[in-house]
């Protein structure tokens, strides 16, 4: 049979003719279509039963003003594993996982949301002992990994430490106690940087007797002769320390290991021992002429600097060769201790720099002058055996192309004239002389052997922890090695095994964010700024530079936090935001101390079931069941609300007027 | 009084045959619809799933009456009522035995092809006060086709009247003669296409469209008012099959006494079979067509019809 699939029909009866030949056609098709046997099979009898209690797409785990968000909180040994088992079930905090020490910054924020800042300092305190010092000089990884970083701007964690600091330092007498000494076993700290007093710390909850040994007149090692009194007030790590002693630690200062006291001696008295020294000695290239006068390491400039205040360089320039952290603060010291110009000359281009950008930016406002891509050739020595200039050759690329350090040179040199330089190149550890009387040996480059996971050295009685074994870093990585360090000595005394069925800390991967957009961004969602000296003002002295939060201010920041993975909903909204329908309606209250979510409706006559929202929640609070089917009886019962979204598992109604507000609450299970 | 009270039966008895025949009628479109796409259609609920359209009833007597907020709430509700009414008026004068058709009025064709034209008002007045774009156009595009099909409709079942020489129903079925078949059976054609696109079905279905327009006037309607306008077009289904078989195919002669109406029925079907299998065959038109179809083929048809049975009667 011809099918005419056409409208071009001849003009005339031909035409008419073939007009309703072709309708004919179609019917005889389909006329016959009907009178064949049926193509399809016939539908399987099938009952498919909707339960009337189903629950529906979207669900809220829990919410805030009726659910307590947990806080990380656990004893020294347990600690790892709480970690670890959120880790795995997926609920930890980016914030506490990229925290070398595993901080719990969403439950500081939490503490001081709700008005409590010396629960959030003690909390702090568990995992990080000086939340004081760390609140102004950490280089915050928490901030990088913060979810909130995926929205508009990071909480500001670190202020936050030193606002918990301020608020707690009014009640600390009421709040500290002695720890209860139940163990018999008396410890010995050689060194009472961040990472000799965490473990301290860490061995005194667990109730033995500790012994800290420090050189220094003052407490506080790298805190105290490295970090710049700009960034870190003396009194602020004083208190702190301090507060460590009230708390029963045992601190012998001016007492060097190896000089006043030998560790033979330390290795009889005590049962174990700790060396926490750190580096002790500035690297500087053996170039030609660096033994001139006016060469110098960092490490002696800096004690200089921030114990006399002066480093001998007034009226002079200063030259500072290196891009880290120690050189940016040698190069604000030399300012402050009236250097009349600093450069900086590194190896890096100004994007490798391995400084973090926020010091390299305000050292740049206070004028020091950067020079990048330079590597030192030669000193150049003036007639009197004084330093008159450097040599400085091209430096081309730093790294190879597996990202190890191999500096390639250009053929182009500079010169630049300057009366002082200063090598903050590196640091070595000085150990022999705290060794001597023990077991152990040092490498050729003068390093002690330490197992990095456990912190064991080749004695068993021994340990160490800090820069000594991860060397240059910063003041939390030595923390966290403390905690770990601590936990070894615990096991060592209890007799247990160092390794066996302990819980390594987890070092979780956290995604970097590109900066998000923040056009359109509410005032009251951005983060606050942490207000700053003005540059002129603050290179004259060792005034701090950073100013504090008000109570206001710290107060607003913590209620930014989203409490991630909490499983409690804050309120945050952003799952109305994110809605492509328009199906979500949140409010909350804001007041602080009272922050609860006063509305979460959900229409579910809008909802297209993306997914969305519960992609992006922050606190893992709103899920998706995975329950597509439902009926209902009305559209007002297609709005669920609050107590509806909370309703578990399968034992929702949703086909009848809930609880909730309506209140009339014939809810059978 | 009495006229009253006859109208209110004859009103409820129109109204339970067109609910009976849009029972019947969906599944059968249902079942048709099946076969022709090689499918069983209905099949799980009663006999030959006789009982699936009394669930689907059900299920829209129980939805709920939505009446959105911006709509016109009075006309909005009235408007399906406007299109129904018509449909089951059109019911009361065809002669369904011999000498018996519920209102025996001398101008009953007139009136059959007059009544549900009053329907192209409720259209209208559904699309207009749903107080929507898509509605009101839809409704304006349904009745500019349903004012444009009414000339050649009625034009088509004009030479029957000349024939019997009476509007009276009962008048052509006394002198209804067999011969009249192929007379005016250009006539038959004109009005079976135009009473398709009278009742807006496949292939006439553009205003309604109702996976491309949401169903046209009838967008913002659900549940049981939506099904009263589906009523509707049965009922009009209805009628013009009856009427058709009645006027075209001499209704219930043949068979003598009450038996005439099965054989009427019988003749009805056949008609709304068609009716079925041409809306199960054919692609919908596009409006251009539409418009083309009524008034360059099918007004000159039923024109010429009209001058085929004139000289014819002359000639008698």
């Amino acid at each position: 049979m011809a099918v005419n699939a056409t409208n071009d029909y001849p003009s005339g009866a031909a035409g008419i003719f073939a007009r309703v030949r072709s309708l004919l056609t179609g019917l005889t098709i389909t006329g016959r279509q009907a009178l064949r046997p049926v193509g399809t099979v016939r539908y399987p009898r099938e009952k498919v039963v909707l339960s009337p209690r189903w629950r529906g797409a979207l669900r809220l785990r829990g919410v805030l003003g009726r659910d307590e968000i947990s806080v990380l909180s656990a004893g020294p040994p347990a600690y790892n594993a709480l970690i670890d088992g959120l880790y795995r079930e997926n609920r930890l905090p980016a914030c506490v996982g990229n925290c070398p020490a595993n901080v719990d910054a969403r439950g500081q924020g939490y503490l001081l949301g709700e008005g409590k800042p010396s629960e959030a300092y003690e909390l702090v305190r568990e995992r990080n002992i000086f939340p004081g010092v760390l609140g102004r000089i950490c280089h915050h990884p928490c901030e990088s990994a913060c979810r909130r970083n995926y929205y508009d701007e990071p909480i500001a964690i670190r202020p936050l430490h030193r606002h918990a600091y301020e608020e707690y330092r009014k009640v600390a007498d009421e709040r500290l106690k002695p720890f209860t000494v139940h163990h018999d076993e008396r410890i010995a700290i050689i060194g009472s940087g961040p990472s000799g007093l965490t473990a301290a710390y860490d061995l005194m909850r667990l109730g033995y007797r500790v012994t800290v040994y420090e050189k220094d007149e003052k407490p506080g090692g790298a805190l105290y002769s490295g970090v710049p009194a700009y960034r870190l007030p003396r009194e602020v790590l004083h208190d702190e320390i301090g507060n460590l002693v009230k708390m029963g630690l045992d601190l012998k200062l001016g007492v060097e290991v190896g000089k006043n006291v030998s560790m033979h001696r330390l290795l009889d008295v005590y049962d174990a021992v700790l060396i926490a020294v750190g580096l002790q000695e500035s690297r500087i290239l053996p170039l030609p002429g660096h033994d001139a006068e006016g060469v110098e390491g960092a490490l002696p400039f800096l004690r200089a600097a921030n114990w006399k205040g002066d480093a001998g360089v007034k009226g002079l320039r200063v030259l500072v060769i290196g891009g880290g952290n120690v050189a940016v603060d040698v190069a604000r010291c030399a300012l402050r201790t009236g250097a009349t110009e600093v450069r900086l000359a590194c190896l890096e281009s100004d994007a490798e720099m391995p400084c973090h950008p926020w010091e390299i930016e305000e050292a740049l406002d206070e004028g020091v002058i950067a020079m990048c891509s330079l590597g030192p050739e030669e000193v150049l020595v003036s007639a009197i055996g004084s330093v008159r200039g450097m040599r400085m050759r091209e430096c081309i690329s730093v790294f190879d192309e597996k990202g190890r350090f191999a500096p390639e040179f250009g053929d182009e040199y500079t010169d630049i004239s300057t009366d002082v330089v200063v090598f903050a190149i590196g640091q070595a550890p000085v150990l022999a002389d705290v060794i001597e009387g023990s077991e152990l040996t040092l490498t050729d480059r003068g390093m002690l052997p330490v197992d990095g996971t456990v912190f064991t050295t080749a004695q068993e009685q021994v340990f160490a922890c800090g820069e000594v074994v991860t060397g240059p870093g910063s003041a939390i990585v030595s923390i966290a090695t403390g905690h770990e360090a601590a936990e070894s000595i615990h096991r060592y005394l209890q007799g247990q095994s160092v390794t066996e069925g302990r819980v390594v800390r987890p070092v979780p991967l956290y995604e970097e964010y590109q900066p998000a957009l923040l056009d359109g961004v509410e005032g009251e969602r951005r983060r606050v700024t942490v207000p700053m000296a003005r540059p002129e003002e603050r290179v004259t002295d060792f005034r701090p530079v950073e100013l504090g939060l008000t109570q206001m201010e710290a107060l607003g920041e913590a209620m930014r936090c989203l409490r991630c993975q909490s499983e409690v909903c804050v309120g945050c909204t952003f799952c109305a935001r994110t809605c492509p329908d328009y199906a979500i309606q949140v409010e909350r209250i804001d007041d602080p101390g009272q922050r609860r979510v006063t509305l979460y409706d959900l229409d579910l006559s809008k909802c297209c079931f993306c997914g969305l929202c519960a992609q992006q929640c922050p606190t893992d609070a709103l899920t998706h069941t995975g329950q597509y089917e439902l009926t209902f009886f009305h559209r007002d019962l297609m709005v669920f609300d609050c107590d509806e979204m909370l309703r578990s598992g399968e034992g929702t109604r949703a086909t009848g007027r809930d609880s909730g507000r309506e209140g009339n609450g014939e809810v059978s299970d | 009084m009495s006229g009253l009270i006859w109208g209110a039966i004859y009103g409820l008895a129109a109204g339970m045959v067109i609910s009976l025949a849009a029972f019947i009628g969906v599944w059968g479109e249902r079942k048709i619809a099946g076969r022709i796409q090689l499918r069983y259609g209905p099949q799980e609920l009663g006999p030959f799933g006789l009982l699936q359209t009394g669930a689907d009833t059900l299920k829209l007597l129980l939805k709920e009456d939505i009446t959105p907020a911006a709509v016109d709430v009075r006309i909005f509700r009235v408007a399906p009522l406007i299109v129904f009414a018509p449909a089951a008026m059109s019911l009361a004068v065809i002669p369904y035995a011999y000498g018996f058709a519920p209102i025996d009025t001398g101008v009953g064709v007139l009136f059959f092809v007059a009544v549900p034209a009053i329907s192209v008002v409720g259209v209208l007045l559904a699309g207009w006060s749903s107080r929507n774009t898509y509605a009101t156009l839809g409704g304006l595009r349904a009745a500019a086709q349903m004012i444009s099909y009414e000339l050649p409709r009625t034009l088509s079942v004009l030479p029957v009247v000349l024939l019997a020489g009476s509007m009276r129903p009962l008048d052509i079925m006394d002198a209804w003669q067999w011969w009249w078949i192929p007379l005016t059976f250009i006539g038959f054609i004109v009005y079976f296409i135009a009473s398709l696109a009278e009742i807006n079905r496949v292939p006439f279905d553009l205003p309604e469209a109702e996976a491309e327009l949401v169903a046209g006037p009838f967008a913002d309607y659900s549940g049981i008012r939506w099904a009263i306008f589906a009523m509707a077009e049965y009922g009009g289904l209805v009628a013009a099959s009856l009427f058709g078989a009645a006027v075209f195919f001499g209704g219930y002669l043949g068979v003598p006494g009450a038996l005439g109406v099965i054989v009427f029925v019988l003749k009805a079907l056949v008609i709304a079979l068609l009716m079925l299998w041409v809306s199960w065959t054919f692609p919908r038109m596009r409006p251009d067509q539409l418009m083309a179809t009524a008034w360059k083929v099918l007004t000159p048809m039923a024109l010429i019809q009209l001058v085929l049975v004139g000289a014819v009667i002359s000639w008698l």
